[in-house]
């Protein structure tokens, strides 16, 4: 039986609903100790004094560390996967409100919060920057001295501009825009921003050290495992096989738990207590990790007056935060797909990465895509609406089509634009008449679509070992968040092994024996591990077939593994380890003009349609229905993949109209759940859902990512929604109430007067 | 000044009892019994993902002073399939692919047991009143609506 | 959360002689949500709680007289008000409110003199029992004495409740021919702390309202009474211009707070609407038996 495109239900689905499911979270160990974290108080600083004296003095408390005595252990203490900017407490300076300055180290963790609470620092303020365009040109540097990481390869030219705040710059010229601009019918140009916002997994960053003889053992909820080991082996200055890094399920990660987060700091607090250590993050502190970057896009673009772009140039300036983490590979990955899936002639790219007295943003749930698809989404919808021109067939008359070059030059292959409009409009469905209301109450409607190219060049390496019985393992570094990363890759194995999928056991990442993959982000497993799984799978499969020919079995004849086994090594004995490693081909982007001929193994598509009901009274926005589709190839599990959908839009819903970390001087004012307000049960509108029929056809099995691609449209499309009920267009997310009522008055003429 | 105190309470139909100090709370006082299917995630009773029922009532077990269960009843996730079988709610939420990452699960299948005690045959409306205190980032709300309802009519 | 030292008395008059007039770090303790919301927040660490627990019996009845009033032990939980069938009978408009008064589990645990005496505006039930009437019995180290529950709030999270003073019970006059409601405008996510709440009960004299009461919260600092919009609203018709004229007056006399569920401009308007809408679901709202 096909195994692959079976809509199984998870492998590990019963030891969820029974409680029993393994996370890092349960963990605990004999002499475990806890540690909690000290924290700035201040967004820009000197530090001028920690006092630890009454932490320390505190009984039950085991140990009092500060950013210098991580030095004893770790003489270059600072990490990242850009630059190795952040240090793991802070050194000679702060950079953000919530940056770990200390920690505490007791058995008990109520003890261990009570003695941080005893911790005293003094600092010398400096001048802060929080705004992504004004760290452009502020004379307040976050960083003085920067230090490219070099790991990855399509970060290998970073080098950041030192005496500014850019952290990287990307630029894309293509065509000649000044002069189409100037021969075009007309030239629009619009300003768009979004928020900073939160992943907020609901099991927050947690991590626990262990140390053992001559290594140390990290368990940790992480998407990154083959990271974490090369970043911490890298600090300690050991080789990688002293650093065991185990990963079970992870609650949730969006991005968050990539590369090192607490790992470091609890790796260092291990070492020099000598105990295991745990950090567990507080759903509060998970405020000052990791965010969505907040953006400030400018869009322009020339028109012919029957509504072809002829011409686009984006500007973005992407807030990274105090520290570069992920964020200039958001900068230059998504900054080069700013035009949108478009066809245009004569494109300009600016991208920059800017450091700011925030907390750090990287990679949320679409890896800057939203943030970008906000923008070209918007505006392309104005200038539909201003030249009268239908805004899907706007959108037609200009998407990029099969074997069309993108804006860096490689043309498109197996992206079904195209596609995912036309089942937009079929669903929404568009051409049909809509009621727009005549109350106080009034109703309108909004598509989007969006595109995104994978990681590359990334690596992922397999192993699928076939016991004597003939039952499978696999064994790989791709850690299952939700996202059924565990269940699809069975699937791969037992369609190669022709066995049931359910009886695929999927062992849990634990780097003493799992093999090396990049990280499970950007929605590149299915693609890379897929292809790395796939082929282990096959090696498995004809070792096996060696075995029997060994064994003189016939060829061609389907015996059994089991008996394969028993006939070789007359009993059941042995093992079968079949291994795969993919890396995908790709060229950088040049230096100078941004182009490439294959700048992405794969593109993903995704559409949003949206109908909203606006009170004009209030300004409150309810979403009566939305429809999300998406090109993800050739599904592996269509149940699990349609889930992906409605909890990518869902999640995106609550970044367009309420989720917002509210910043008050440099400090998050909603640092809680109880503030920071993510949609509930009340807030979910029906939904339609489809993954158009479509094939990759360099994918395992037609497949391709997918857990990113729900995300993309959904605040355009409602944006464009409002501006067809009410004709007011927002140009800042979210759109609250608050926001939505005070575009409404300000055209009326009678806008809402604020106290002076 | 802090004295821990000595507690007997009835755990999951077990008696049970053990030392505890007032400022803990019900979530540390499972874990002592390696029970981990409460978890304490928002730490404000907002998510639910550390609901456990005393006496016959959901709480939150992350703003329940530990000391409160004495004398009480506590029942948790890991008792629906204590006998190896799963209740009819797992099952549905498996059927129904009603949960993604997991970690908030147990909470809403405590939920949906109590629900369906109070309501054997929920209304959309019920199930999203009474449930709607319970948060899923993954968003696996329409699966979860899905899984109640065929639950409610297999009878739980 | 740091440790201290809990109390169990057996009886209310135990319990409040355990309680200290001069010491903020001592406080009764009921369903204990909120408070141990406070010390995980770290705003407050008390070095003694009062727990009501085992008093909780005596004072948590709730029964309706023959006459229609409803008197509540103040001990009852939220959940045992919900699922009382002859107080959601007599009461619609807290029938109505309850479920979607935060979730189910603060529900099964906090108590009704607890949400009266915490004193966060935001809460549900203050502004219903404040349009309604209610009034609560407050019991001190030497004597009771009755508030009205419109009078109990002097500030943000401030009460006239003493530190060694118990809310014992509520009394909520009967409904008789009134009509109620409460609405509730959240500006986020639909189950987020109201940016305003709205609760109001009157008479309808066929067009005529009288004895219009008509509270403002989330919005203001603390529960209030909204005195000047119900002049208004007192002996007219409920039509559009006599809503709109009250809204505005709602506006001019309550001092509006900001907060990151909306700018103080923008409540003032939906302060302006809320009134408006909460007289007109009263008037919509089934007549109670």
């Amino acid at each position: 039986m096909a195994q692959v495109g079976r809509g199984i239900p998870r492998l590990e689905a019963r030891s969820k609903v029974t409680g029993r499911a393994e996370y890092t979270h349960n963990l605990r160990l004999p002499g475990m100790l806890y540690a909690k974290v000290f924290r700035s108080t201040v967004p820009h600083g000197r530090i001028v004094r920690i006092d630890t004296s009454a932490a320390a003095a505190l009984p039950g408390v085991e140990r009092v560390v500060t950013g210098e005595d991580i030095r004893k252990v770790i003489p270059e203490p600072y990490y990242g996967p850009a630059f190795h900017d952040q240090p793991i407490l802070a050194l000679d300076k702060v950079r953000h409100v919530g940056e770990p300055v200390a920690a505490v180290v007791a058995a008990d963790p109520h003890v261990a919060e009570q003695a941080v609470q005893l911790i005293e620092a003094e600092y010398e303020e400096l001048p802060a920057v929080y705004d992504e365009v004004e760290a452009m040109t502020s004379q307040a540097i976050v960083h003085e001295v920067l230090k490219p990481a070099g790991t990855f390869a399509d970060l290998k030219h970073l080098a950041g501009k030192t005496g500014t705040n850019v952290a990287l710059d990307f630029h894309l010229t293509r065509g000649d825009t000044d002069k189409a601009f100037a021969g075009a019918d007309h030239v629009f140009e619009h300003t768009f921003r979004s928020q900073q916002a939160l992943h907020l997994a609901f099991e927050p960053f947690v991590a626990v050290a262990e140390p053992g003889d001559g290594m140390v053992t990290v368990h940790t909820s992480n998407q990154t495992p083959s990271f974490v080991r090369m970043e911490i082996a890298r600090l300690l200055g050991w080789q990688e096989n002293q650093v065991r890094v185990k990963v079970p399920l992870l609650g949730g990660g969006f991005g968050a738990k990539v590369y090192v987060k607490l790992e470091p700091l609890v790796v260092a607090l291990a070492l020099i207590v000598r105990r295991p250590v745990k950090v567990a993050l507080t759903m509060e502190e998970q405020f000052y990790m990791i965010t969505k970057h907040p953006t400030t896009f400018r869009i322009k673009s020339g028109v012919t007056k029957d509504g072809k772009i002829t011409a686009r140039e984006c500007e973005v300036h992407w807030n990274g935060g105090a520290y570069a983490d992920i964020g200039p590979r958001v900068c230059q990955k998504s900054g080069f797909t700013a035009p949108g899936p478009y066809d245009i002639d004569h494109i300009k790219i600016d991208s920059y990465e800017l450091y700011t007295n925030r907390t750090p943003c990287g990679a949320l749930r679409g890896f800057g895509i939203p943030q970008l698809v906000w923008a070209y989404e918007c505006h392309t919808d104005i200038i539909a609406r201003e030249l009268g021109i239908d805004p899907v067939e706007m959108r037609r008359k200009n998407i990029l089509r099969e074997g069309r070059p993108q804006a860096t030059g490689t043309k498109m292959k197996d992206a079904a634009i195209e596609q995912v409009l036309d089942a937009l409009a079929e669903q929404m469905p568009w051409s049909k008449p809509f009621d727009r209301g005549t109350g106080v109450i009034r109703r309108g409607r909004g598509i989007a679509i969006g595109f995104k190219a994978s990681i590359s060049p990334t690596t992922s390496v397999a192993i699928v070992n076939v016991s004597a019985d003939g039952s499978a393992s696999l064994n790989m570094a791709t850690t299952d968040m939700g996202q059924g990363s565990d269940t699809i890759m069975a699937q791969i194995v037992a369609e190669v092994l022709d066995i049931q999928a359910e009886h695929v056991r999927v062992m849990h990442t634990d780097t003493d024996i799992t093999p090396y993959d990049m990280g499970t982000l950007g929605s590149r497993s299915t693609f890379h591990m897929g292809h790395a799984v796939r082929l282990a799978a096959e090696d498995a499969k004809a070792k096996l077939a060696a075995l029997a020919a060994e064994a003189g079995l016939p060829p061609g004849t389907n015996y059994p593994p089991s008996e394969i086994f028993v006939k070789r090594y007359g009993m059941r004995a042995g093992n079968v380890i079949g291994s795969g490693t993919y890396i995908p081909t790709y060229q950088s982007p040049d230096k100078t003009t941004g182009m490439s001929e294959n700048v992405t193994p794969f593109w993903m598509i995704g559409g949003t349609g949206a109908e909203i009901e606006v009170d004009t009274e209030t300004g409150k926005v309810r979403v009566t229905r939305l429809v999300n589709v998406a090109d993800c190839g050739t599904p592996i599990n269509p149940r699990i993949a349609t889930t992906q959908l409605s909890g990518g839009a869902t999640m995106a819903l609550g970044f367009t109209l309420f989720e917002d970390m509210v910043l008050d001087g440099g400090q998050v004012t909603n640092a809680s759940l109880a503030d920071y307000k993510i949609p509930g049960m009340h807030d979910i509108p029906p939904m339609y859902n489809e993954l158009v029929d479509a094939k990759q056809s360099n994918g395992p099995f037609g497949a391709k990512g997918l857990g990113e691609s729900a995300t993309f449209g959904v605040s355009p499309a409602i944006a464009n929604a409002l501006d067809d009920a009410v004709g007011i267009r927002l140009t800042d997310l979210p759109m609250t109430p608050e926001a939505v009522l005070r575009a409404l008055r300000a055209k009326e003429g009678r806008p809402l007067e604020d106290d002076a | 000044m802090s004295v821990a105190r000595t507690i007997h309470f009835t755990l999951n139909g077990r008696k049970v009892s053990t030392e505890i100090e007032p400022h803990h709370n019900l979530v540390e006082l499972l874990q002592r019994f390696d029970l981990f299917g409460a978890r304490e995630s928002c730490g404000q009773g907002l998510c639910g993902c550390c609901t456990a029922v005393v006496d016959g009532q959901p709480v939150s077990g992350c703003l329940y002073f530990a000391v409160m269960v004495d004398g009480k009843s506590v029942t948790t996730v890991e008792a629906f399939d204590a006998d190896g079988a799963l209740s009819k709610v797992q099952q549905a939420f498996i059927d129904h692919g009603a949960f993604q990452c997991g970690f908030c699960t147990p909470g809403f299948v405590l939920m949906t047991h109590q629900l369906l005690q109070d309501k054997p045959n929920p209304s959309d409306d019920d199930i999203r009143d009474y449930l709607s205190g319970n948060l899923c980032r993954c968003a696996a709300y329409p699966e979860i609506i899905a899984a109640v309802k065929a639950a409610a009519r297999a009878g739980r | 959360m740091t440790p201290f030292e809990l109390m169990e008395p057996q009886t209310l008059q135990e319990a409040v002689g355990l309680l200290d007039p001069d010491d903020a770090s001592v406080r009764p303790v009921a369903g204990g949500t909120a408070l141990m919301l406070m010390m995980k927040a770290g705003v407050f660490a008390p070095t003694r709680l009062v727990s009501l627990q085992h008093i909780g019996a005596q004072h948590s009845e709730i029964g309706v007289s023959g006459a229609g009033e409803l008197r509540i032990g103040a001990m009852a939980t939220l959940s045992a008000l919900e699922r009382n069938t002859k107080a959601a009978e007599a009461f619609p408009v807290i029938a109505r409110m309850l479920p979607r008064l935060s979730n189910v589990r603060v529900r099964n645990v906090a108590c009704v003199g607890g949400a009266l005496a915490h004193g966060d505006p935001h809460m549900d039930l203050p502004p219903v029992l404040a349009a309604l009437g209610a009034k609560v019995s407050i019991v001190g180290p030497k004597e009771s004495r009755d508030v009205a529950v419109d009078e109990l709030y002097t500030g943000y999270y401030e009460t006239v409740v003493g530190r060694n003073e118990l809310i014992a019970d509520v009394i909520v006059p009967a409904m008789q021919s009134r009509k109620a409601a409460y609405l509730k405008i959240t500006a986020r996510s639909a189950d987020d702390w109201p940016a305003l709440g709205v609760a109001v009960a009157l008479h309808a004299d066929g067009n005529t309202l009288r004895d219009v009461r008509l509270v403002a919260s989330a919005a203001t600092a603390m529960v209030m009474r909204l005195t000047e919009a119900e002049k208004i609203l007192n002996g007219a018709s409920a039509d559009d211009a006599t809503l709109k004229r009250a809204g505005d007056a709602a506006v001019a006399e309550a001092p509006i707070i900001g907060d990151i569920r909306g700018s103080v401009a923008y409540k003032r308007e939906l302060l302006r609407v809320g009134v408006g809408r909460a007289v007109r679901q009263a008037l919509s709202s089934r007549p109670t038996h």
